[in-house]
């Protein structure tokens, strides 16, 4: 194992342990580390610690995975570097199916009806994700349709028909935000911001399959995908049928960001910072862009985190907001590089 | 000849639109022979490649060993058939091995790894185009005949029968040129493999292949060796420029010379302005 892996497994170890370690609850270093080791001995501790830090981390972590993944692989399969979750309209139609759910769940309309009292406990937890998912496929299907239909079927023609899908149904969700309970709103715009802070252990059984599934198929579908980074008739004269991986990655992308945007909110950035980084740093074939975006991409997220955390006392910064910063400033310092 | 190991061509067609690009096409090719396709431009010599190569739906009508190519599924296809287009940049940089070692996809399930074996046949592959100091070397910093060889390369890997390639010479200076023909005939003579190639030279076509086709507006003029082939009344007519055949006497090779036409300018419409300086 060469020296960068060594060091981005280090990394991997320690992250998630250091950010432990921060918190708004007045936990010493030693009651932590005897929590982490022999479990904590005061039961509220042991809540904050187990129920409210860990997950949160774990759930950190799996989201700058999910998104970091879903960004590579769409840079894979366009052939083009700034293809990411949001620049497909992935994002927006999350975002329009979590808007929906949420604008219907807290409509005065469902109130009346008694929709909360009629549905199971976890029936909203479920919807949300769900709506998400339904909505990032909807985009999905939308740029398909386009490319097939309108653009043509070249990657840079897809690129635009994503970005054409996304403004339409930003452009979409905004107007169902400004129409509906100004409330409901509130937790929409929060909630498009991109946060944490509403993270349950729960949270963490449901994303973990998903990414852990689709990061399985990406590494074992690794050599069909290197070969789409020669352009799709190279890929098919070694026997790699395009079309069927294509969608295949489209919707392993939909899932990730739909399971991940669905229950966080909207994270720009990483799925296109994370995969920049990681070519340059570990090579560009897809199972150690794949695997380098899980590492590298989860901590990333952690520290992110805690940043977010930490940075004003006493209340939370949207992590949306702290990523597209990182991200906006990390573009300007590449181009710059790039130019010298 | 041998059906065996052949490539079989009957009555090719290609309509697009409205637009006949390929009318009946019939040839032939044996094991371990050199086809050159030539034709000017728009004869439809890429056309036939990707029809014989299976990129194109050939509707039964191209068969490889005895099988059509449309009963082939891709990975069997790619087994067989190895296709060197001309490359895309790859947009990140892969470097020359990595390309070299797409060649073991078609070979490879998706839960088989990389063997020893498979290491040394994409070594092996690389010394044979002798590119052995370049391994490393990002891809797209390499120059066209390197290139060209690299993917001929990753076509050894992949342990094809049967290699097309669509201008493997276009943008290579003329050492390159002969370098890569040279590879390409020992590769078909040497290890039995069948190489399908287009041209624009013709002189490098009449000494570097067994068998030429000559297309023109996409019909089938003429096919056959090279002497055959290669008439100055024939090649008159398809590429509209007076020319003349001859053999060197030193070494046998064949020559094809064209003359430049009587007019060397002609009549500009009107509407062409003169630039303002």
């Amino acid at each position: 194992m060469n020296k960068k892996w060594m060091l981005l497994c280090v990394l991997v170890f320690v992250s998630p342990i250091g950010a432990l370690f921060f918190g708004a609850a007045d936990l010493s270093n030693g009651q932590l580390i005897h929590c982490i080791t022999q479990g904590c001995q005061d039961p509220v501790n042991n809540m904050i610690f187990w129920e409210i830090r860990a997950p949160r981390v774990f759930v950190g972590f799996l989201v700058g995975a999910g998104l970091a993944v879903a960004g590579a692989t769409l840079q894979n399969i366009t052939r083009n570097g700034l293809a990411d979750p949001y620049l497909f309209g992935v994002v927006s139609g999350a975002g329009l199916g979590a808007s929906i759910a949420t604008l219907l769940f807290d409509s005065k309309l469902a109130e009346q009806i008694g929709l909360m009292q009629m549905l199971p406990d976890l029936s909203f937890s479920l919807a949300l994700p769900f709506a998400a998912f339904l909505g990032a496929l909807f985009s999905v299907f939308l740029v398909q349709i386009l490319v097939s239909k309108t653009f043509g079927s070249k990657t840079e023609h897809m690129l635009l028909a994503g970005i054409a899908v996304s403004f339409m149904l930003s452009a979409l969700s905004h107007f169902l935000l400004f129409l509906g309970e100004p409330f409901a709103a509130n937790k929409v715009i929060f909630w498009l911001m991109g946060s944490l802070a509403r993270v349950e252990t729960w949270y963490a059984w449901v994303m973990l399959p998903v990414v852990v599934v689709s990061v399985a198929i990406l590494l074992l579908y690794g050599r069909h995908m290197d070969a789409l980074l020669l352009g799709d008739e190279n890929a098919k004269t070694l026997g790699v049928q395009v079309t069927r991986l294509r969608i295949l990655s489209l919707a392993i992308c939909a899932a990730l960001t739909a399971c991940i945007v669905s229950y966080c909110g909207g994270i720009g950035f990483v799925g296109l910072m994370i995969p920049h980084i990681v070519r340059s740093w570990l090579g560009v074939t897809s199972r150690i862009v794949t695997i380098g975006c899980v590492l590298l991409g989860g901590c990333f997220m952690v520290w992110v985190d805690v940043l977010a955390r930490v940075a004003l006392p006493n209340q939370e910064i949207p992590i949306g907001i702290i990523t597209s910063a990182i991200g906006s400033v990390f573009f300007l310092i590449v181009m710059s590089q790039r130019r010298s | 000849m041998s059906k065996t190991c052949s490539l079989f061509a009957t009555n090719v067609n290609l309509k697009i639109g409205q637009h006949q690009i390929l009318s009946d096409i019939c040839l032939n090719v044996g094991a371990g022979k050199v086809m050159g396709v030539l034709g000017p431009n728009g004869a439809g010599k890429t056309s036939l490649l990707k029809m014989l190569s299976g990129q194109l739906a050939s509707h039964h009508s191209v068969s490889w060993n005895n099988k059509t190519l449309t009963d082939y599924d891709p990975m069997s296809l790619a087994k067989q058939i190895a296709v060197v287009n001309q490359l895309n940049e790859s947009v990140f940089a892969l470097d020359l091995y990595q390309i070299v070692r797409m060649g073991l996809l078609p070979h490879k399930s998706l839960l088989s790894r990389q063997t020893p074996e498979d290491d040394k046949s994409i070594s092996d592959a690389i010394s044979r185009v002798g590119l052995d100091n370049k391994i490393q070397q990002s891809f797209n910093s390499l120059s066209g005949g390197e290139q060209q060889r690299g993917l001929i390369a990753r076509a050894l890997v992949q342990k094809a029968a049967l290699i097309v390639l669509d201008e493997p010479v276009n943008h290579l200076d003329i050492y390159y040129q002969h370098q890569v023909l040279k590879l390409l005939r020992s590769l078909a003579h040497k290890l039995n493999i069948t190489v399908v190639m287009s041209l624009h030279d013709l002189n490098l076509a009449a000494n570097y292949c067994d068998h030429l086709c000559l297309l023109d507006a996409g019909k089938m003029v003429a096919q056959g060796p090279p002497e055959h082939v290669l008439t100055s009344q024939r090649l008159e007519q398809v590429f509209k420029i007076p020319c003349q055949i001859r053999h060197d006497t030193n070494n046998a090779a064949f020559r094809v010379d064209f003359y430049p036409p009587d007019e060397l300018e002609i009549d500009l419409p009107q509407s062409i302005e003169k630039p303002r300086i």
